[in-house]
């Protein structure tokens, strides 16, 4: 049941009659009688809320920073019209609108209503309750009920770095040796025979193919094919680090302009985490691995396996990495790396590309990783990616006041932990890429066509 | 395909269920709670039922059965043919006053004006060192001290008090003015001081301890009360009233403002109050329920370098921070300079000074001098060392 302002104007009206009445008393009285027989006539007679019927339709996925529409479809069953208004809730970061839609279902019909959705963060949205209020006909009271009408909505990452991919194939391709501009292809496996053109690299004509045949024939190279890369991202505590700007308004931060009790927080907005700025640099180089003929496979790791994605086809790779990334959050847990290695050990067996995409923090990896790095490094070829904070380097550089110039040595130690741990993974043979978050995944994606440029996949 | 966690939720599209509760589970899930309710408020009934009027005891009151009422002493006046009459007001008392030559014993003062007390004419007793005693009984003068309450000798002519023997005796003790009959002595006072004033005798004890139902029995206590009290006339026994009397402040024509205002007013309060309510309940209702959700912890990844930074601050540590800020400039300067990761000082001040013409003894001091000795120096070495950054990078 509820009550609607219709009832507290005729209450208040009751006030100015009561004060004019001749005898205040009965008349008191008389208001009060009135306002509860309205309001009785209008439960009764209100349309019933209970049998209503709802069916969704809709989105399923959405981009992180794209709209989804769900529809909600009310079937109306009863025996009355239903008259009012309909809440479909869905949790705050789904950014659904409209809040409160307007309701009006003739008995036997049935309505659509379409909420828009525009989500602010990754992650599965499920809607967790309809309410409807049913409004009687003299507008004074309503029945109000509850309904369950389940339906989620996952939330992808962006894939913002998705920008990066044609030059990168532009790259490959020229790799690959099919690109018009003629140079000569840069890989070291043997592809085909073809004829020569005006530009070929005269060293790579093929003599005694040329004698067979009546034209010159050149030889061209390609990089090497099917090869296996596993993308490994670090779930633990260092991934929920926010850096950089958020290319996506978070949570809150949008929705929490209007509000009273919200007070607008006068430290710079924290950016993105870590971990999602990892996975766009992860997709990138999942799909150029993918266009380059390599198997890619994934696994998200803090203390236990938290996603896994292995074998997926050229065309379903990306959508099956979306589709396991979406939920992963940061476990604020330190990363079990013996355990991480453990993994990814059991999972490739053959010689492989490992793509570690963690944090370069210092006290982590010194008990962490460095001491088991070396299990991997002998078997696989190891790149280790991690995304550097803008904001440090910020630090290090201002120094005007005494403080800034504290800061500044603070920066500066931090960065100096960073070059001595990334020297001491060169040492051991591993790849480092060390980027600022709008630049990490076109590095990542660069380091990969350099290996894949100097064959040592 | 192998894909480990859950596929996207295409929840099933059909179906959904209302989950407000009909009347009947509404019903049957809270009766348990209001048959609790209803036997916790027939149990609180019986119990104000059973314990009768009760509530605290009432110290000298003629209707108090409790140890400290005096019940007792009043149904064995009564029973000597002495009229008790319980009043709780000054008016009473003054009425009863009015009909004859009466006792008027005064037990409290707490809410009476002296005043119009002393106006009521007759024998007065007064028990303890009321407020408004030197205008009950001129002349009597309260000491500071005051006196153990035991039994005590009377050690005076008054008959009364010799009657009764050794009385249970104590409290205030007073002087009496001149020919006052003043027993029960402690140290420069009496507790008991009896002299005739102007309508009749006035009597002041220190404690009514005698007169209460739990001592009555002892000693002379009995005794002595029905002497001083029995004497014949009838008792106006003034006590605390039961509600303290309203202090009123009437208007003009003693009329209050609640006098003044036509009924309307308090009727439409009513109406103002009932139509809150529905105001309230209006606004109160909610659509549906608050959808709470678990977020990902916000913290900036830059937080652990900025808590560094102030502990370095917080601590004045001027020699860890110089170092710091030393080794990112030599890490920084030693590739650009030419020079390998192992170079030594010298190599690295000679190439330096050589590079900005920059003089090679203050450059050593800055790179590898001893830490500034305050805050200013350190701002000055950070800067000098952004400067030779800035000169080796522009050449």
């Amino acid at each position: 049941m509820a009550l609607t302002g219709r009832a507290g104007l005729l209450a208040a009206v009751g006030i100015v009659v009561v004060m004019l009445a001749p005898q205040p008393g009965p008349a008191l009285a008389g208001v009060c009688l009135l306002l509860a027989a309205g309001i009785v006539v209008d439960l009764v007679f209100a349309g019933a809320v209970r049998p209503l019927r709802f069916h969704r339709s809709g989105d399923t996925l959405v981009r992180l920073g794209r709209s989804a529409t769900v529809e909600l479809i009310v079937e109306n069953p009863g025996s009355r019209r239903v008259r009012g208004v309909l809440r479909d809730a869905w949790p705050p970061s789904a950014g659904a609108t409209p809040r409160v839609a307007p309701l009006d279902v003739p008995k036997g019909e049935r309505r659509r209503i379409v909420m828009t959705l525009v989500p602010t963060r990754r992650g599965d949205r499920s809607s967790v309750a309809v309410t409807v209020r049913s409004v009687g006909p003299l507008g004074l009271a309503a029945r109000q009920g509850g309904h369950r009408a389940p339906w989620s909505v996952r939330v992808l990452p962006p894939f913002l770095s998705r920008k990066h991919l044609p030059s990168r194939l532009a790259r490959l391709r020229e790799l690959d040796g099919q690109h018009p501009a003629l140079v000569r292809g840069q890989g070291t496996e043997f592809d085909s025979l073809r004829e020569y053109v005006v530009g070929d690299d005269v060293r790579s004509i093929d003599w005694r193919a040329t004698a067979r045949r009546n034209d010159v024939v050149v030889r061209t190279w390609r990089p090497e094919r099917d090869r296996r890369v596993l993308i490994v991202i670090d779930t633990g505590r260092t991934s929920a680090g926010r850096v950089g700007d958020a290319p996506v308004p978070m949570a809150g931060a949008a929705a929490g302009g209007g509000g009273l009790l919200v007070r607008p927080d006068p430290r710079p907005a924290p950016g993105w985490p870590r971990l999602d700025w990892s996975m766009d640099a992860a997709l990138l180089l999942a799909a150029l691995a993918a266009r380059a003929g390599d198997q890619v496979d994934f696994l998200a790791y803090d203390r236990a396996v938290r996603a896994w994605v292995s074998g997926a086809s050229r065309t379903e790779l990306l959508s099956s990495l979306v589709n396991v990334m979406a939920p992963i959050e940061a476990e604020l847990v330190e990363a079990d790396s013996q355990g991480m290695v453990a993994a990814i050990l059991a999972r490739a067996k053959r010689r492989c590309l490992v793509v570690l995409l963690t944090d370069l923090n210092g006290a982590a990896m010194d008990e962490g990783l460095m001491p088991v790095l070396p299990q991997l490094s002998s078997r696989h070829l190891v790149l280790v990616a991690g995304v550097s904070d803008p904001r440090v380097v910020a630090m290090a550089g201002r120094r005007e006041t005494t403080e800034e110039v504290y800061d500044a040595a603070a920066a500066e130690h931090a960065q100096l932990e960073r070059r001595r741990i990334t020297a001491r993974l060169r040492r051991h043979g591993v790849e480092v890429v060390d980027a600022p978050p709008e630049e990490i995944a076109p590095a990542l994606a660069d380091a990969y066509l350099a290996l894949k440029a100097a064959g040592r996949l | 395909m192998s894909v480990l966690t859950r596929p996207p939720g295409a929840a099933p599209a059909e179906g959904s269920s209302a989950t407000s509760p009909t009347l009947r589970s509404a019903w049957r899930g809270s009766r348990i709670i209001a048959l609790l309710g209803l036997i916790v408020v027939l149990v609180a009934i019986i119990g104000v039922l059973l314990s009768g009027g009760g509530g605290e005891s009432r110290r000298l009151d003629p209707d108090d059965t409790s140890l400290a009422g005096s019940k007792a002493l009043a149904e064995v006046l009564r029973s000597r043919g002495v009229t008790v009459d319980r009043v709780d007001s000054v008016q009473a008392a003054a009425a009863k006053g009015a009909a004859g030559d009466r006792l008027l014993l005064i037990t409290d003062m707490s809410y009476f004006d002296e005043y119009t007390l002393t106006k009521i004419p007759g024998d007065r007793l007064i028990v303890g060192d009321l407020p408004g005693l030197p205008v009950l009984a001129p002349g009597v003068r309260s000491e500071l001290a005051t006196a153990r309450t035991r039994s005590r000798e009377p050690e005076c002519p008054l008959p009364a008090a010799r009657a009764a023997g050794s009385a249970y005796m104590g409290g205030a003790i007073f002087t009496g003015p001149a020919g006052a009959t003043s027993c029960y002595p402690d140290g420069d006072g009496y507790a008991l001081v009896s002299f005739p004033s102007a309508g009749g005798v006035t009597t002041v004890v220190g404690d009514g301890g005698f007169m209460t139902n739990q001592r009555l029995a002892e000693d002379g206590n009995a005794a002595l009360a029905l002497n001083l009290i029995g004497t014949g006339k009838a008792v106006t026994w003034l006590v605390r009233p039961d509600v303290p009397p309203v202090t009123e402040l009437p208007g003009e024509r003693g009329q209050s403002l609640e006098d003044l205002m036509p009924d309307n007013v308090r009727w439409m309060i009513y109406m103002s109050i009932i139509a809150l309510a529905v105001t309230a309940f209006w606004r109160g209702r909610r659509l549906g329920p608050v959808v709470a959700e678990k977020l990902p912890v916000v913290v900036r990844a830059a937080e652990t370098v900025e808590g560094r930074g102030r502990l370095y601050r917080a601590r004045r540590a001027r020699q860890r921070a110089a170092e710091s800020l030393r080794a990112g400039t030599i890490d920084r300067l030693t590739p650009r300079l030419g020079l390998g990761a192992g170079a030594g000082q010298h190599e690295v001040v000679a190439a330096l000074a050589a590079r900005t013409g920059e003089d090679p003894q203050q450059v050593g001091a800055a790179l590898y001098g001893p830490p500034p000795a305050d805050d200013a120096g350190l701002v000055g070495l950070a800067g000098y060392l952004d400067l030779i950054e800035r000169q080796v990078s522009e050449l």
